[in-house]
């Protein structure tokens, strides 16, 4: 026994199960998201739940009458998620926020040793952070290493906000971006607060 | 190379004028624009089509009304506009000499 939800999409009542209006509810929140520096967001999302209604409709007969999470899954895979309908739009406004990344040295606070110049020279160039660390390492003992850490430190300014982590690493600043990373720190909180509880 | 990517980026260059072309012949509702634009392939997934169809209304492109339907709540309708149309002769004109140069290269 499952309990279901009532739900009304695009003027169509529909009984759907938890779970699948979970997962529904979700995937909406997304495409708002994408959506959202657009002119007429609002219009775009309900012609889409309007078609969203009109597959449901072709998966309900006599005998089946409820939504399940196999139907939610088929119909956003038809749908697509926001990545699949980002890669098939034509070159549009939206790119004139979201590209070319925008790229620049900043110190990395989140994957510091000392200063996070190491893992800040790491992120920019995509290398595991050890291996810029051991460069300086070696640099250290032929004696300039300290002093040119000491000189990037100041020059090279720390990454605070979530814009700034994301040019750090060369990634365009867009809201899936900057949603992706607010989920990481959030995932990374969550870690550290486990992990302290135990 | 990635042939994927490539293919995907031929498609995105003619989508819209795909739609537009679809739209030259008569009015339509949306979902028959995804039914013709799916059987030619030019369109991956559905949600693809509905920014699209709303940034070239915004542009003055497009028009829609809203028609009752015998089968559930009004739908919407879709038509090209005066300047729809002369948008659309000029992408006809690039789409032919696209298609001459490439054929032009490729038969030499």
């Amino acid at each position: 026994m499952k309990i279901t939800v009532s739900i009304n999409l695009g003027g169509y009542s529909f009984n759907i199960d938890e779970d699948a209006y979970a997962e529904l509810k979700r995937y909406l929140k997304n495409l708002e998201l994408h959506f959202a520096g657009e002119e007429s967001s609002s219009e775009i999302l309900s012609d889409i739940e309007t078609r969203m209604a009109e597959l449901f409709r072709t998966k309900l007969t006599n005998y089946k009458q409820v939504i399940d999470i196999r139907d939610a899954q088929e119909i956003i895979s038809i749908l697509g998620t926001p990545e699949d309908i980002s890669d098939n739009e034509g070159p549009t406004v939206r790119d004139k926020f979201s590209s070319p990344g925008y790229h620049r040295m900043y110190r990395d606070p989140d994957h510091r040793a000392i200063g996070g110049v190491c893992a800040g020279i790491a992120a920019y160039w995509d290398l595991e952070i050890w291996v810029v660390r051991l460069i300086f390492l070696a640099l250290a003992m032929m004696g300039v290493g300290f002093l040119i850490y000491i000189i990037l430190y100041i020059v090279i300014p720390e990454a605070k906000t979530t814009a700034e982590k994301i040019a750090m690493k060369g990634n365009p600043v867009n809201i899936h971006n900057i949603k992706n990373s607010v989920k990481e720190e959030f995932e990374t909180v969550r870690k550290n607060m486990t992990s302290k509880n135990q | 190379m990635d042939l994927e990517n490539n293919k995907a980026q031929m498609r995105k260059g003619i989508l819209e004028y795909c739609i537009l072309s679809v739209l030259s012949r008569n009015s339509c509702y949306a979902s028959d624009i995804i039914k013709e634009l799916k059987e030619a392939e030019v369109i991956v997934v559905e949600g693809t089509l509905y920014p699209l169809l709303t940034r070239q209304k915004n542009a003055g492109l497009l028009s829609y009304r809203w028609e009752e339907s015998q089968q559930g709540p009004p739908r919407k309708y879709y038509e090209l506009t005066e300047e729809g149309r002369k948008y659309l002769a000029d992408l006809d004109k690039s789409w032919m000499e696209l298609v001459e140069s490439v054929n032009l290269i490729r038969t030499r």
